[in-house]
């Protein structure tokens, strides 16, 4: 082929290649009004998607930096023309993105590399690529331009970076999944908000039947200090949140589940209430306001910001593949002009949007980031699983136009699925879908009783998506064979409760599922070695006589039944962790990749912690021969296990 | 009963479209509006509306079904005394509708292709069936008089849908769908696949027409609302998820936001039951401008002043309008019903009501049933929690009710009417009559901490005395 080009060059006279040459030129130049497409990539044999997460646009207003978390870039397009200016490369499976207060600086973190990419807006370059360790997720910067505050999703907290040098100062205890920061207008308060819900802090004995909370921490940009936790009763994941110009009303989007009930229908919010709460001077205490309405929901909220007029607040719908547009004076009306609730919440109202919601306005699959044109005049919408951006006229909340950062490539059959499992539309009035509890493709921190148990029974804790290929049967009772079965007719009747996808759409998103790769272990080794605890940790884990000598039997060793590349026999056991409520004692042995995340543990989600496992719920050893270890020796088998 | 075929076209009034300011100035013999796609209409000599609901027959001389074709009219089908309730496929290949052979004979429903004009009897039975709708899965409902009352009725279709069973619960036979005395019926089917179906309120036993839904089970039935006030019937639900029905002699409709009805502002005139749709979102409507008129098909843009005559008759009354379109399917119901001869109730907090607050505090509930005659038995009673919750086992696939007791025994409040839970059905009520837009509390009802047993209102022998009973049998 080289060969055959050299030849070419050899034939053409110079004048040839001067207007070839012009011919380049010209492209070149052309490039700059290139649509915002990209080229096809792929990667591993799979097609990959700009899968467009996040949108902020510049301080001039003259460009968009568009987010794209599948192929791993930063695109800016020119702002009037929707044309690309340039792609810029970052990490792995980018999640946040953030300027400076004066725009010079573009931060974007990579969740999975735990690095924060720093652009320089001029150049449109990376200058510094800097360690942030836990899963960098949001990001903000002061307006001092002292710190970078990064909310660290699997490290729970919010690490404060020197704004110069990427030095990590200090951490800040966040909520669980710690995940999207917000500043307030004045730049003096930082709002961080998590996805997964804070674990009961003191021990009942009945956690798993306690609604999770939640919370909004507030941080002192310029002293970088914790300086108030706003608790957000019975909600778990917690996504955007956005203010008011004049600083008065915050929002935030978030899922407001009703795990505490048997899961036995869907109309009436029998799952989920998807809400905002309002904090600020314009309300008072904090208060929340439900999205739903009667039959139709606004499932998984994500995305929040306010016109500058203070007119309208608009929150993007992944689940419901729509954008909502609220009235603000509504809004405040109907909370100021209702007796407010004891529990500060209206979430049991569905007819309570009624009053404020003033259009709900399709777009594309999956709407994720939102943005705000600086004449007020466009919102920008990412639609992260159709690779496009929804351009909404705010005067008339009707779509102006579709820019397509795709290259017009076909839905593969893993996107297909990966569509399937974000959107609502599958389940009764589009209430739920399989991100509704399994957030980010994960699981949701919670337990659920889902009816076909009986009322009552079989309180269940949700599990971890990622790396399940190959460790059927499913479900704590193992009685789902497959993915097929367990998303197939079992899933349409006991949780959507309406027709479903059919056999092609099952196949796609089975392979979706069952293609989710574990997200990096960062207390395992890349060359597979262990740290002393570690170390002393698989020795217990695989032991087969305890302290005493005694033997221990091979089913009652760890490594029996968590056996295996994922921790897993696939087998069911008895191992003494049956409530009166549970119809079996058997329950199928969990896989341990990334079992350090997942807490609560044991089927029921009663243990908080892996130490509550043994040093709680295992008396009789019948879940492992621990009840010789000391303490010490037990932190080292759950070093080890963390470490999976 | 006998309506012979008379002169359709002589008596329709068919033109391009004029403007006609005003409703009652497009009357007899007025140029008339034409639609851009097929119509088919019940034409009677007198209407009566609402009758079914009083046991009553709406037809009383008889009815007619016709095809509207490039604004001329024809009988749908030929050799019937009369037919009525035509009820299009989603995919406008075939009609259900009720028919009878002679005046004597009572309604049946059929199934007439349109492409060859050829017929089948649908639903045979020796009692009258009417209203016919398509379910998906390959299922129907229709509503069929017994001795309780017209109840609905659901059953396949004959059209297999790849030879799959699709709704294995619902069994491949006949599942009555409503389990109260009176009169019940079917008036659409929604996108999310529940039916609407008409009966009196409160349910079981008033006179007040009202609209429910039913899942294609039977299960989960409860009202569209619970903002009851005037005659509600003939609903139909447009593309924008709205319920438009009448109200009345006027329109309403629910909408998705709100709890309770919305008027339709349309021009001033007597409505009659269900609207159809066109692709363009104009409404066509049965009207009249008095009560002395015959109705008329009326087509009318929302919003606008006035409506226009697209078809009417100066004999006959014309009602139940039908666009000859594919249509969307609705969704079909997945049951969940399992495999037993009683139901599971568990009411979340009986204090939350639509009826404001309790004069004391409840202490227990009551549940009465309704047998096959119609007697009402007492069931017995259950302990409600101090968080007003409670759960229960009772029987299914009959008329039952709660009342809620004081300590002492007392009536605190009585439900409105009965309802019913179907054989295997577990529901969830979040208060008693909350109304469908009461969500409810996240957390979990005292009576699940306290027990997972429900308490026994079926009437069943306790399993103790079964036990007895085998045991001294076996002696």
């Amino acid at each position: 082929m080289n060969g055959a080009l050299v030849n070419t060059r050899k034939l053409l006279p110079h004048a040839a290649i001067a207007i070839l040459a012009a011919f380049g030129l010209w492209l070149v130049a052309l490039s700059s009004l290139a649509p915002a497409t990209h080229a096809a990539q792929v990667e591993n044999g799979l097609e990959v998607y700009a899968s467009p997460l996040e949108i902020v646009v510049s301080p001039d207003g003259a460009r968009l930096y568009v987010l794209c978390q599948e192929s791993r870039e930063v695109r800016v397009l020119d702002a009037a023309k929707y044309t690309l200016i340039k792609s810029i490369s970052v990490g792995h499976t980018p999640r946040g993105i953030a300027l400076s207060h004066g725009g010079d600086r573009l931060y974007v973190t990579n969740s999975w590399d735990d690095t924060l990419s720093v652009i320089d807006t001029r150049q449109l370059a990376v200058i510094a690529t800097w360690p942030v360790a836990g899963e960098p997720s949001g990001v903000v910067a002061d307006l001092a331009g002292k710190h970078i505050f990064v909310a660290d999703r699997i490290a729970n907290d919010v690490a404060v970076l020197d704004a110069q040098t990427g030095a990590e100062e200090k951490r800040l205890m966040a909520g669980r999944g710690a995940s999207y920061l917000a500043l307030s207008p004045d730049r003096s308060r930082i709002y961080a908000t998590h996805v997964y819900p804070n674990l009961p802090p003191v021990r009942t004995g009945f956690e798993n039947r306690t609604p999770p909370q939640s919370e909004i921490t507030v941080i002192d940009a310029a002293r970088a200090t914790v300086v108030d936790r706003i608790p957000l009763k019975s909600i778990t994941g917690v996504f955007h949140m956005a203010f008011t110009a004049d600083g008065r009303l915050g929002a935030v989007a978030e899922y407001h589940p009703k795990n505490m009930i048997p899961l036995a229908h869907l109309e009436h919010g029998g799952a989920f209430a998807y809400t905002l709460t309002l904090i600020g001077a314009d309300v008072g205490a904090p208060i929340e306001i439900p999205l739903d309405e009667l039959d139709r929901y606004a499932s998984q909220p994500f995305g929040v910001v306010f016109t500058l007029d203070k007119r309208s607040l608009y929150v993007s719908i992944g689940g419901s593949e729509c954008v909502l547009a609220i009235d603000v004076q509504r809004l405040l009306h109907f909370v100021h002009s209702h007796p407010r609730p004891a529990n500060n919440s209206f979430a049991t109202d569905l007819a309570a949007s009624g009053n404020y919601v003033v259009a709900r306005i399709p777009v594309g699959a999956n709407p994720r980031g939102i943005a705000i044109s600086r004449d007020g005049r466009s919102l920008f919408v990412a639609n992260r699983l159709d690779d496009t951006i929804s351009v909404i006229d705010t005067r008339t909340n009707r779509m102006a136009s579709t820019i397509a950062l795709g290259d017009g490539k076909p839905v593969s059959a893993m996107r297909h699925g990966e569509q399937t499992f974000y959107t609502a539309r599958y389940s009764f009035q589009g209430q739920i879908g399989c991100s509704s509890c399994h957030i980010d493709s994960t699981f949701d921190g919670i337990t659920w009783q889902l009816e076909p148990s009986g009322f009552g029974r079989d309180i269940v804790d949700n599990k971890l998506l990622e790396d399940i290929k190959g460790t059927e049967p499913y479900k704590w009772t193992g009685t789902n064979p497959s993915v097929p079965v367990e998303c197939g007719p079992r899933t349409e009747k006991y949780f959507w409760r309406s027709e479903q996808y059919d056999d092609r759409t099952l196949a796609d998103l089975a392979l979706y599922i069952l293609a989710l790769p574990p997200r990096p272990n960062r207390l395992h080794s890349p060359d597979d070695e262990l740290t002393p605890p570690q170390e002393r940790g698989e020795a217990i884990f695989k032991r087969a006589v305890d302290k005493f000598k005694k033997p221990i039997p091979e089913s009652n060793r760890c490594s029996y039944c968590h056996s295996g590349p994922k921790g897993t026999n696939q087998k069911l056991f008895d191992v003494g962790t049956r409530k009166p409520s549970d119809n079996s004692s058997l329950l199928k042995t969990p896989m341990l990749t990334n079992i350090a995340l997942t807490a609560p543990y044991l089927h029921d989600g009663s243990a908080r912690s892996l130490e509550e496992i043994w040093t709680i719920y295992n008396p009789n050893d019948k879940h492992g021969r621990t009840n010789d270890l000391t303490k010490d020796e037990l932190n080292d088998l759950i070093e080890y296990l963390r470490s999976r | 009963m006998t309506m012979p075929y008379r002169r359709p076209a002589a008596a329709l009034a068919f033109a391009l479209l004029v403007l006609v300011c005003g409703f009652a100035s497009s009357r007899a013999n007025a140029p008339a509006a034409q639609i851009d796609c097929d119509m088919i209409v019940t034409a009677a000599p007198v209407y009566v509306a609402l009758a079914e609901l009083h046991g009553q027959e709406r037809f009383p001389r008889g009815a007619q079904l016709l095809l509207v074709h490039a604004g001329k009219s024809e009988p749908l089908v030929a050799g019937f005394a009369a037919s009525a309730d035509a009820n299009l496929s989603f995919d406008a290949q075939t009609v259900l509708f009720a028919g009878k052979r002679n005046a004597g004979d009572p309604w049946q429903i059929w199934e007439l292709t349109l492409k060859d004009r050829s017929l089948r009897q649908v639903i045979a039975t020796p009692a009258d069936a009417e209203r016919p709708f398509y379910l998906p899965g390959g299922r129907m409902v229709w509503a069929e008089r017994t001795p309780a009352g017209f109840q609905v009725q659901s059953a396949p279709d004959g059209h297999p849908v790849d030879g799959t069973t699709w709704n294995p619960t619902a069994g491949p036979g006949v599942l009555p769908l409503t389990y109260t005395r009176g009169n019940a019926f079917p008036a659409g089917v929604l996108r999310d696949g529940r039916i609407l179906f008409e009966a009196g309120y409160p349910l079981g036993e008033g006179a007040t027409p009202e609209l429910y839904l039913v899942y294609a089970d039977g299960s989960g039935v409860e009202s569209v609302r619970c903002d009851h006030g005037r005659a509600r019937w003939g609903g139909t639900q447009l593309g924008s998820g709205d319920v438009v029905f009448t109200e009345g002699a006027s329109l309403a409709r629910f909408t998705s936001p709100l709890a309770h009805a919305v008027p339709v502002a349309a021009p001033h005139a007597n409505y009659a039951g269900a609207i159809a749709e066109t692709a363009s979102g104009a409404w066509l409507l049965s009207a009249r401008v008095s009560a002395s008129a015959h109705y008329a098909i009326e087509i009318w843009q929302p919003g606008a002043a006035a409506m226009h005559t697209v078809l009417s008759e100066s004999k006959d009354d014309l009602v139940e309008p039908v666009l000859v379109a594919p249509r969307p399917r609705p969704n079909r119901h997945p049951s969940g019903l399992h495999p037993w001869d009683y139901a599971n109730l568990l009411a979340l907090d009986v204090r939350i009501s639509r009826d404001g607050a309790l004069r004391g505090t409840p202490a227990h509930v009551r549940l009465e049933a309704q047998d096959v005659a119609g007697t009402t038995r007492t069931m017995g009673t259950a302990p409600i929690e101090s968080d007003g919750s409670f759960f229960v086992e009772v029987p299914s696939d009959r008329p039952i009710r709660f009342a809620l007791l004081d300590a002492k025994g007392a009536v605190l409040r009585q439900e409105h009417g009965w309802f019913w839970i179907r054989s295997g059905e577990q529901r969830i009520c979040v208060g008693c009559h909350a109304g469908p837009e009461r969500a409810p509390e996240n957390r979990v009802p005292a009576v699940l901490l306290r027990t997972i047993t429900p308490a026994d209102l079926t009437g069943k022998p306790p399993a103790s005395a079964l036990s007895a009973i085998a045991g001294g049998s076996s002696k």
